[in-house]
């Protein structure tokens, strides 16, 4: 780092007088943050190879411009250590893709929270957590990442609780959403490799995202036995019937379930997508459309996601037990929110 | 121990200028259009409104648009015909 920060400063007396301080402000997520140092935003800019006036990205509808420093502030206050800031940086990046449309996903009553996906070498060097209590607290990586873009969201961009972020009642990942992907165990191609990287490269995936739905089966010794359950529950999940995208979670033991059949990522794509539709009927029967049951409803499908290719398959989780689960994309539709996929640039130039 | 400093997390978001058209005196005559924002019976409500202002104020005729989603501002086509075609619009944001 060469150049000056140029963030205005504060006198505070000790650390917990900072930790206060930044209470008061108004810029903390509810829990305490770690007082931005010079010295320690210097570190987060120089781990990723940073100017503090670089801009990381330019959020139209707020008519913000992120600077490298303010991302770094943030990550700081976040608990983040210098080398996740790369990972911070490539999320942001990605929350001003039009494709994301940062607008919908951060304002609306929907409460979509930020999904991360951690691909590549990366994930293991830094310790993203991708096993056991897989969206569970007890890894930094995870927790303080995810909390760093929130931080960025809420600080920078203005995405406030009660003005600007409206979710009516959102959920715990609005805190930190950050996951792995198993690469080591998975059978399957990892997520970035499918959307056209390389295995070499290391992404981060964010996608607008509700909580994630738990499922079980502990039964079927089957891919068609477990995805079957999934695709039970996943299609009476009563969402907004216009999710853009999925992702299925598959932990240790269905993980291997499946794989033991010889199923690929693309096969479970397409039973998930063929086997979650409901009929229009069905759906007018639980006020989840409106008008009046006609004949043909009986008959008329209708899907969860656009396309198999739109339901996103991660092995994470921990190795023992039957539980997986599914995370529906935020309610707006796919010309509303799609999930972006971004290299991580270590250190740049 | 000794006191030190801390670096501000926040930015002021760049300052635009907005200024409004002049509002019509009346609707007398005006063509009027109107911006669905495609929430669920925002269209009914909308041509409400739209009956309202010929029945009520006068207004010639109005003109219904739909936007891609809630979520996006109204696209170019709309802003574009709105531009040729009407005197005044009504948008707005329902849930």
């Amino acid at each position: 780092m060469t150049t000056q920060l140029t963030s205005k400063r504060y006198a505070v007396e000790d650390p917990a007088h900072a930790i206060e301080f930044c209470y008061q402000q108004g810029w903390t997520d509810g829990l305490p943050v770690v007082p931005p140092t010079e010295r320690a935003v210097g570190a987060m800019l120089d781990a990723a190879g940073l100017e503090p006036d670089k801009e990381v990205c330019f959020i139209t509808n707020r008519q913000v411009a992120v600077s490298a420093e303010k991302v770094a502030v943030n990550a700081v206050m976040a608990g983040c250590l210098p080398e996740y800031m790369p990972v911070v940086v490539a999320a942001v990046e990605a929350l001003a893709d039009p494709k994301w449309g940062y607008h919908g996903p951060a304002t609306s009553t929907g409460g979509a929270a930020v999904l991360m996906i951690v691909n590549g070498p990366i994930a293991e060097r830094l310790s993203f957590n991708s096993g056991d209590n897989l969206f569970g607290p007890g890894w930094r990586a995870n927790a303080t990442t995810g909390r760093a873009v929130r931080l960025v969201m809420r600080n920078v961009i203005g995405t406030l609780p009660g003005l600007l972020d409206r979710g009516t009642v959102a959920h715990p990942g609005k805190y930190s959403y950050v996951i792995a992907e198993n690469e080591r165990e998975s059978p399957w191609p990892p997520l970035h490799v499918q959307r056209g990287f390389k295995a070499e490269q290391s992404t981060v995936t964010v996608m607008s995202a509700e909580g994630p739905h738990q499922f079980y089966n502990q039964l079927s010794a089957t891919a068609k036995g477990v995805l079957t359950s999934l695709c039970d529950d996943m299609k009476h999940h009563a969402s907004t019937n216009g999710q853009p995208q999925y992702v299925v979670v598959l932990a240790g033991e269905h993980m291997r379930t499946i794989a033991n059949d010889g199923w690929s990522k693309a096969d479970i794509q397409k039973f998930v997508y063929e086997n979650t539709q409901n009929s229009v009927a069905h759906l007018k029967r639980v006020e989840r459309l409106a008008g009046a049951i006609t004949p043909a409803d009986e008959t008329t499908l209708r899907s969860m996601a656009p396309s198999p290719e739109d339901v996103l398959v991660v092995a994470a989780g921990g190795r023992a037990g039957a539980f997986s689960c599914y995370i529906p994309g935020w309610a707006g539709g796919k010309k509303s929110s799609q999930s972006i996929t971004k290299v991580i640039q270590e250190r740049r130039a | 121990m000794a006191g030190f400093e801390i670096l501000d997390p926040t930015v002021e978001p760049r300052k635009q200028p907005v200024t409004y058209v002049p509002r019509p005196d009346s609707l007398e005559g005006k063509r009027i259009g109107l911006v669905e924002n495609t929430k669920f019976n925002s269209d009914k409500l909308l041509i409400k409104i739209g009956d309202l202002l010929k029945q009520e104020y006068g207004a010639a005729e109005y003109k219904l648009w739909r936007k891609h989603n809630a979520s996006v501002p109204a696209h170019d086509e709309i802003i574009d015909e709105a531009r040729r075609g009407v005197d005044c619009v009504v948008a707005g944001v329902g849930d």
